[in-house]
């Protein structure tokens, strides 16, 4: 296994907190800090599923490097291995067996990198960077999803270079999410599209989008019984709509709601309103976690329609966020998301991922 | 509590009974309490009345014909709860006695204007207009309005799409910050910043523009926007989102063009003089680059020069519309000079007052190397609200029109210098330029 080949100042190893002395706004929520973070933007987290014995967080960032940690239970997080792509990478996932990182790369192709033997092969190819990559596991079939800004959805067998399946989009791949039997694509110019995957991935149906600016993040939520049943859906404009597939009353069932915007109740001055950068649901609670560009992260209840936490503000934006297997980690990266162009850009700005327990703030409120 | 338009016009039949109020004086002349809530509406004086029978719509309300208030007025149609339905029972109002003596000429003064003029909310008049296609509208526009308004001042992201309705409001070029910041690193990566900087600016002022454009509604913007909503994916013009934009154009387009060179910026087809864009319409602009070259620059891993690119994307086909467009683009299929298509700053003439002349393109223009360091760089950033050139600079740039702000004293005549020293304005002789620095007491 290589250890990361950059160093990252932090040294290797320990737990990464910093302690109490330092009182910047880098860290103020005091979570874990991840060891070794990379040296550029956090694109995305992932965490590994819970076929996999222990917590392993894999991230990809613009500095064209996918990174493997592992967490272990005392929190400490200890590097494990690292694979580049020739551009950056925009998504990771993890098959449903945890053998394998599959990672799409603005330079237009997807990797599948198998941990045991640190080898990363490629498997997708698109004619655009990709925007989104997720593992499929249907009982008949399994393959790689990629959404591409190219704007084909295009199904990989991972042994064969060409694609099982291509479907074209109205528009570029902003973000994706699968929950078989369900996939959800949400593109540019507000566009949403909902597939059914059984058997083979078909497009389900074409939503008008809820929410008025450009798509963000989209995460898929399940019902009692564990089937997918609606999504989050994120915009550049603080807000977030909760849209069900199969409403039995969709004037009353779906909502949207305003977040990750300054001056709560202060009408006089004008509201800054922040992108909404990641949406997650906790895998065990149904309660939803979203992280923005004004460098907050926001816990809700979407059933009892309220909110349960927001954070303190990091000095940075928030780029990605992430539960592991069974709720207990709630990982969030801060790092500059471009949000206010590229003058607000400083390469030696230090990027962090941080780890938070997150078993009892995400326990749903009782509702009335 | 809503006051009572029979009582208004003196024909109340429940006289003290009625739910709504009756204010002391409102009997004497329907319109007395002409204030206008609305903005738009200027109440006309019932006497104008009596020679015809049709009043004359005045023409600051252009989404109502002519007619529509008039012949509703007589049918009560669909006004959802108002006292116009609960009075008259959806019955023609001329036959009424009324509680307060039928004056009949009064039939005839009364105009709409009146009716509405004495409610206060917005919504509700809203709820009276002539016709619920034209209500539908007003709202609309207000909400667009209201959110451009909202949009300029938050700080979000710019370069994003809008809709009130089903389908995307025309001129907003869509881009995620993973494109715009790819485009930087391939930028970056061919060491050539500069038009990556030009580009941003370009796309900032063009949303400013339309921002502006579309909150302070003119007439035309209204009309235009009208015709829009209410025929989705036929609006008027070019202005069709990217995507559609993209797709009646040739295919040559969607298949090598990389994500970011096709999906944004040709968007924005102004074939409509009256907007402020400065894009050349999209379709015959994309296919030349593609033609000219393997790839448009953007998707290409940094071995393309950059320049291509970008002027890919801003090249007008010289066949296209070049009364809209008012970007002198040097045709980038030509010119591989690094900021051929852009550099000509001169050229610009944004037909919105709120970009600074040229002083947007000029000042953020520092030094190629300078590009990369981590200071902001100078006014006429796409995100700084306070930025010079640049948000807050509009109305500062409007008014001052490049020249002071204050006219120096001894500049002044002595009218005018009378007029500024006094406690008011004297009607008729306010000055036209701004006051000396020194008079004013802050």
């Amino acid at each position: 296994m290589s250890l990361f080949g950059t160093s990252s100042g932090f040294g290797a190893g320990g737990t990464g907190v910093f302690g109490n002395t330092t009182t910047d706004s880098h860290n103020p929520m005091k979570d874990v800090e991840v060891t070794s973070p990379p040296d550029d933007s956090i694109s995305c987290l992932a965490f590994s599923p819970p076929t996999m014995p222990g917590n392993f967080l894999i991230g990809g960032s613009w500095a064209n490097d996918v990174r493997c940690w592992e967490v272990q239970d005392n929190g400490q997080t200890v590097p494990k291995a690292q694979q580049m792509h020739t551009g950056p990478v925009l998504d990771v996932c993890w098959s449903d067996d945890g053998s394998k990182v599959f990672t799409a790369s603005c330079d237009k192709t997807a990797k599948m990198w198998d941990l045991n033997s640190n080898q990363a092969m490629q498997i997708a190819q698109h004619e655009g960077p990709i925007r989104t990559i997720h593992w499929i596991k249907a009982p008949n079939y399994s393959c790689v999803m990629t959404g591409s800004w190219d704007k084909t959805l295009k199904f990989w067998d991972t042994r064969s270079p060409n694609p099982m399946m291509s479907l074209q989009m109205p528009e570029r791949c902003y973000c994706a999410d699968v929950v078989y039997p369900m996939a959800v694509v949400a593109t540019a110019e507000r566009g949403l599209i909902v597939y059914q995957l059984e058997n083979q991935p078909s497009e389900f149906r074409r939503i008008d989008s809820p929410l008025k600016h450009q798509h963000r993040c989209v995460s898929i939520f399940k019902d009692k019984q564990n089937k997918p049943t609606g999504f989050a859906l994120g915009s550049i404009e603080g807000r977030v709509a909760i849209h069900y597939i199969n409403p039995p009353n969709p004037a009353k069932d779906n909502f949207t709601f305003k977040c990750h915007r300054s001056n709560g109740t202060n009408t006089t001055t004008p509201q800054d309103i922040y992108a909404v950068n990641a949406i997650s649901f906790h895998p065990v609670h149904g309660t939803l976690a979203t992280v923005g560009s004004d460098g907050r992260f926001s816990f809700w209840d979407k059933d009892a329609r309220t909110k349960l936490k927001t954070s303190e503000q990091l000095d940075q934006p928030i780029t990605a966020c992430c539960f592991n297997h069974n709720g207990n980690i709630f990982a969030y990266s801060s790092s500059y998301d471009w949000s206010k162009g590229h003058e607000y850009y400083n390469p030696q700005k230090k990027n962090y991922i941080f780890l938070r327990n997150a078993a009892e703030e995400l326990k749903p409120r009782n509702k009335k | 509590m809503t006051v009572c338009n029979f009582y208004l016009q003196g024909r109340c039949r429940y006289g003290d009974k009625c739910w709504n109020e009756h204010p002391r004086g409102g009997g004497a002349g329907a319109g007395a309490a002409g204030g206008s809530g609305f903005g738009n509406r200027v109440w006309v004086n019932p006497q104008s009345q009596r020679s015809g029978g049709n009043y004359v719509q005045p023409s600051s309300f252009s989404s109502h014909g002519g007619g529509n208030d008039w012949g509703r007025g007589g049918g009560a149609g669909g006004g959802a709860s108002n006292n116009w339905s609960r009075g008259g029972g959806g019955s023609n109002d001329w036959g009424r006695g009324g509680g307060g003596g039928a004056r009949d000429a009064k039939n005839f003064s009364f105009s709409n204007q009146n009716r509405f003029s004495t409610l206060n909310s917005q919504s509700s008049f809203d709820s009276r207009g002539s016709s619920v296609a034209d209500d539908d509208n007003d709202k609309n526009l207000e909400m667009i309005q209201r959110d451009m308004e909202a949009w300029q001042s938050s700080g979000q992201w710019a370069l994003s799409c809008y809709s009130v309705l089903k389908a995307n409001i025309s001129g907003f070029v869509e881009l995620s910050p993973e494109e715009l910041r790819m485009e930087y690193y391939t930028s970056r990566a061919s060491g050539d910043l500069q038009s990556y900087a030009n580009s941003v600016q370009q796309l900032a002022n063009q949303w400013r523009s339309r921002v502006q454009e579309l909150r302070t509604m003119s007439s035309s913007t209204r009309t235009t926007m009208i015709s829009e909503l209410n025929n989705p994916g036929s609006s008027g013009g070019g202005f069709s989102s990217p995507s559609s934009g993209f797709g009646s154009s040739s295919s040559s387009l969607s298949s090598s063009a990389p994500g970011f060179g096709s999906g944004g910026f040709g968007s924005s087809a102004p074939q409509n003089g009256a907007s402020g864009f400065s894009f050349a319409p999209a379709s015959p602009g994309f296919t030349m680059p593609n033609s000219e070259s393997s790839s448009t620059g953007f998707g290409s891993t940094g071995s393309q020069p950059s320049s291509t690119g970008f002027g890919g994307f801003g090249s007008p086909a010289p066949s296209s519309t070049p009364t809209a467009s008012s970007f002198s683009f040097a045709s980038p299929v030509a010119s591989k000079s690094s900021s051929g298509g852009f550099g000509s700053a001169s050229g610009f003439s944004f037909t919105s007052s709120t970009a600074p002349a040229g002083g947007g393109f000029g000042s953020s223009a520092p030094a190629g190397g300078g590009f990369g360091s981590a200071a902001p760089a100078g006014g006429g950033s796409l995100f700084s609200s306070a930025g010079a050139g640049g948000f807050g600079g509009g109305p500062a740039a409007g008014a001052a029109s490049g020249e002071n702000l204050f006219t120096p004293q001894s500049e002044l005549t002595p009218d005018e210098l009378r007029e500024f020293s006094a406690k008011r304005f004297t009607l008729g002789q306010i000055p036209l330029r701004p006051p000396p620095a020194e008079l004013l007491t802050v």
